[in-house]
């Protein structure tokens, strides 16, 4: 460690005003207070704080993503093993050369191989998008002159966790750069943004490339390979055609996104974020609200012809994105509405909204990214008249 | 400015009266030119269809080797009392008086109205025989209604070419139905089948290659259910006998000649 | 005012659809492919110019209380007549167009530079305010238009940039970039580099 300390010491003043990389600056303290505590602390007892800065908020969401992760390694792995076992077809590609290499075979019941193959699908996905969306973060940094912060940190996470193991990489980095660049920088960057970027950077994906990020052949990381999700089953032919029992779909042991099928790591990320008061359970709380009122009103409504309406609230609870979008992507603190007041009826939008998509519009089989944004859209608007109502009562009681 | 009343009606009047001239004139002027840009963008849609239609094609030419016939898809009859060259199936379906609707469990399409009257081209070679007849057909999309032909051999069972000519679909989802790839995997299916009964459509997935069924299948649209489950409705509609059945079944036993 | 500023300032200094944000519906509705884009800007750019020129003709003689409706009625007969041409002349771009030629006449532009401009102005100032402003407008849906046929279907004015995956080529077309709404995120980013270049654009804060 000494050495790392000595070469960045030795090379500080490359980067300092005069200095020949003068313009990478941010890079270097990236990396410095990384590896490092930043030289400039508070010391003294002078006040009493709490060590909460951006830094440990965006940390503390990345530790309540971690059984998230970890599913996602397995599941990726489970499902592409399980289909590989069933069908008897033969893996092909550099994944299947590593394993080999290794001597995993795509056994369904073997953990080591399908942590193994869920790691060789998920970790490109994550490796692209940090490079590609890490690099508009430091031209923006240079540009602006101010350090890399760890708003991507986050972001970065979240990203390839919504995306479907099969989707084609430069289309991940497409979609982080435009994320990052429209759905953040534009507004002035990190806490400064209307909309969440990593789901700016999938609806982007969504609408320029549909064929890769919908329909039944991405799910599974089989070459091929066609299998329905369960929302595509309910939405063909209600609740009997899910081939998936509840508690499959609770526990995640099906195909979709690569961290959105388990409902429990999403729950115990809830219960980690709510215990360190990172995520606000005022719009979880709210989100599940207005998804069991909107649902149960269609189920109540009653339709023939789409059996979407009959899917009963539960259900929807583990299906498809819901449990990941409410706990991390209905919950940014920056996009979401600042006011407790607003947060309610910002929860219980997404909520219902997302029904009403899953449920009504035939074009697009899950409703949590658009319901988000949307709301994303009417945050301020929502804080506005809060805060307006708020003004109003106290000069009708104080006036 | 004056405000006073008789000038304000004076300049309105003046005004328009300036207008309307100007308009009518252009409209009236233009009016053959736009008819026949009308007539000739029909013709290429038909000919496209049929497959006749390249880059150099004198559209009027191979045009002229077509005869149109209307047809009453009610009696599959052909009607001889209006005339077939003026006749727009795409307009009529909006008018009350030349459209039915359809009733509700023959209505596999959802299209709830259809034209009385189907219009039919039959394009023929040097010996007069009919090689290929095209049909018009309408499908309901996720978004729109869409419309276009399907030109069948001389059999009136076997696909010569199949194509919209105006949809508003999800580019690059249900958009697809343009995709020239797509459209080239018509050609050669058959309609029907054994039976006599539409077996024509498109599959959920990728088309069988092979097999029994491969006749009738062509690729699905990915990520397009609406507008796949909407084309094959519509085809099973329309060479069905509430469709162009009947014409069929008449051309084929010989009691109609065109 | 000269009329090398009438024609020329209205497209950077002061675009009416980048700073006044005005005209944006058809901004989004026509620029999939470029010639469709020529055709309307040229549509727009004429009738612009003459419903100036000719509210300006008669601006002495215009009684206020009837004076928006003397505009519309100038107006909408320059669309009528620029759509029959259209339909006469380039028929394919005008079917693929339709209605949005017809809605020329609720382009805020033309009306905003009648009511703002000509009734204040000679004939000759309010004939290149309507070709400058025509121009403004144009200069953004070349823009739009440009990146969209690009990236939605690799062409430019229909010859083929890059090759598509489905005719075998190496480039996917980009859905997003057929929907009208991409035409949003391109208007934002010019608004973007012209306030960046010129900071007086930037309205002050409330």
């Amino acid at each position: 460690m000494k050495l790392l300390r000595d070469f960045l010491d030795s090379k500080e003043h490359l980067f300092h005003k005069g200095g020949k990389l003068e313009k990478m600056y941010p890079l270097y303290e990236a990396i410095d207070t990384f590896a490092y505590t930043p030289a400039d602390v508070t010391s003294g007892q002078t006040h009493v704080r709490d060590g909460i800065d951006l830094k440990r908020t965006m940390i503390t969401v990345a530790m309540a993503l971690f059984p998230v992760i970890i599913w996602t390694l397995y599941n990726t792995g489970f499902q592409a093993n399980s289909v590989l076992a069933s069908t008897g077809a033969e893996a092909e590609g550099w994944r299947a050369s590593v394993m080999a290499l290794l001597g995993l075979a795509h056994d369904p019941a073997n953990i080591a191989s399908n942590m193994m193959y869920g790691f060789l699908w998920f970790f490109p996905v994550f490796l692209v998008t940090q490079i590609a969306g890490g690099t508009v973060e430091l031209i923006f940094s240079v540009v602006r002159k101010h350090e890399i912060n760890e708003g991507f940190l986050v972001t970065g996470i979240l990203y390839p966790l919504i995306l479907p193991p099969t989707i084609p990489l430069w289309q991940v980095a497409v979609g982080i750069i435009f994320g990052v660049l429209v759905g953040k920088e534009i507004y002035g960057g990190t806490g400064k943004n209307i909309f969440n970027p990593a789901l700016t950077a999938r609806a982007f994906l969504f609408f320029a490339y549909p064929a890769q990020i919908s329909g039944d052949a991405v799910w599974t990381a089989v070459d091929g390979f066609t299998g329905a999700t369960a929302l595509g089953q309910a939405a063909a032919g209600g609740l009997e055609a899910v081939t998936y029992s509840w508690s499959e779909l609770f526990f995640g042991l099906v195909p979709g996104s690569m961290g959105e099928t388990s409902t429990l790591a999403c729950l115990l990320g809830a219960i980690y974020l709510i215990s360190t008061r990172i995520g606000s359970w005022t719009i979880m709380l709210s989100v599940v609200v207005g998804m069991i009122v909107t649902s149960t009103g269609l189920n109540l409504i009653g339709s023939e012809t789409n059996f979407m309406f009959n899917i009963p609230w539960y259900y929807h609870f583990v299906m498809g994105g819901f449990a990941f979008a409410f706990v991390f992507m209905a919950t940014d603190p920056v996009s979401a509405s600042m006011t407790t007041k607003g947060k309610w009826f910002y929860g219980f939008g997404i909520g219902a909204m997302g029904i009403v998509v899953r449920c009504i519009n035939p074009a697009f089989p899950e409703g949590w990214m658009l319901a988000i944004l949307f709301m994303n859209a009417m945050a301020p608007l929502i804080d506005y008249f809060v805060i307006n109502s708020n003004i109003k009562r106290r000069m009708a009681r104080n006036g | 400015m004056g405000n006073n009343v008789g000038k304000t009606v004076f300049v309105a009047f003046a005004l328009c009266l300036v207008c309307s001239v100007l308009v009518s004139t252009t409209a009236v002027s233009l009016k053959d030119k736009q008819a026949q840009n009308a007539a000739l963008d029909m013709k290429k849609n038909v000919l496209s269809a049929a497959g006749l239609l390249n880059k150099d094609t004198d559209v009027n030419e191979v045009f002229s080797k077509f005869s149109t016939v209307l047809v009453n898809l009610e009696t599959g009859e052909i009607v001889e009392d209006m005339d077939s060259a003026t006749y727009d199936q795409k307009e009529a379906q909006k008018k009350p008086d030349l459209s039915i609707a359809i009733p509700a469990d023959a209505d596999l399409a959802g299209l709830s109205r259809r034209a009385k009257f189907g219009k039919v081209f039959v394009y023929k070679d040097e010996q007069d025989q009919p090689q290929i007849y095209i049909f018009h057909i309408t499908s309901k999309g996720l978004w729109s209604t869409m419309y276009g032909f399907m030109a069948l051999g001389s059999d009136l069972n076997t696909v010569k070419g199949f194509g919209y000519y105006a949809q508003g679909e999800t580019p690059g989802l249900g958009g697809e139905v343009d995709n020239p790839k797509w459209k080239g995997q018509w050609i050669g299916k058959s309609v029907y089948n054994e039976e006599e009964v539409v077996a024509l459509k498109l599959s959920k997935a990728e088309a069988p290659k092979e097999g029994a069924v491969a006749e009738y299948r062509v690729d699905g649209l990915s990520g397009a259910t609406i507008t796949a489950n909407g084309i094959s409705s519509s085809i099973k509609y329309w060479f069905s006998n509430h469709g162009y059945g009947k014409f069929i079944d008449m051309v084929q036993a010989g009691e109609v000649t065109i | 005012m000269k009329i090398k500023e009438l024609v020329f300032d209205p497209i950077l200094k002061n675009n009416p659809i980048a700073l006044q944000i005005l005209g944006v519906c058809s901004a989004l509705a026509v620029t999939v492919q470029l010639k469709n884009v020529i055709v309307m800007c040229a549509a727009v750019t004429l009738v612009i110019a003459l419903a100036n020129m000719s509210v300006s003709i008669i601006r002495n003689h215009i009684p206020g209380s009837i004076r928006i409706i003397v505009q519309m009625t100038i107006i909408a007969s320059l669309v009528i007549i620029a759509e029959q041409f259209l339909k006469a002349f380039l028929f394919d771009q005008w079917k693929t167009m339709a209605v949005y030629v017809g809605l020329i006449i609720t382009n805020c532009i033309v009306m905003g530079r009648t009511e703002a401009f000509a009734l204040k102005n000679t004939p000759i100032a309010s004939f290149f305010d309507g070709i400058g402003n025509g121009l403004g407008y144009s200069f953004i849906l070349i823009f739009v238009g440009f990146f969209r046929e690009l990236f939605g279907s690799g062409k430019v004015f229909g010859y083929t940039v890059f090759e598509l995956t489905k005719d075998g080529g190496w480039y996917q077309a980009n859905g997003l970039a057929l929907l009208p709404p991409s035409a949003f995120f391109l208007i934002g980013l010019i608004i973007w580099i012209l306030r960046t270049k010129d900071p007086s654009q930037v309205e002050p804060q409330a």
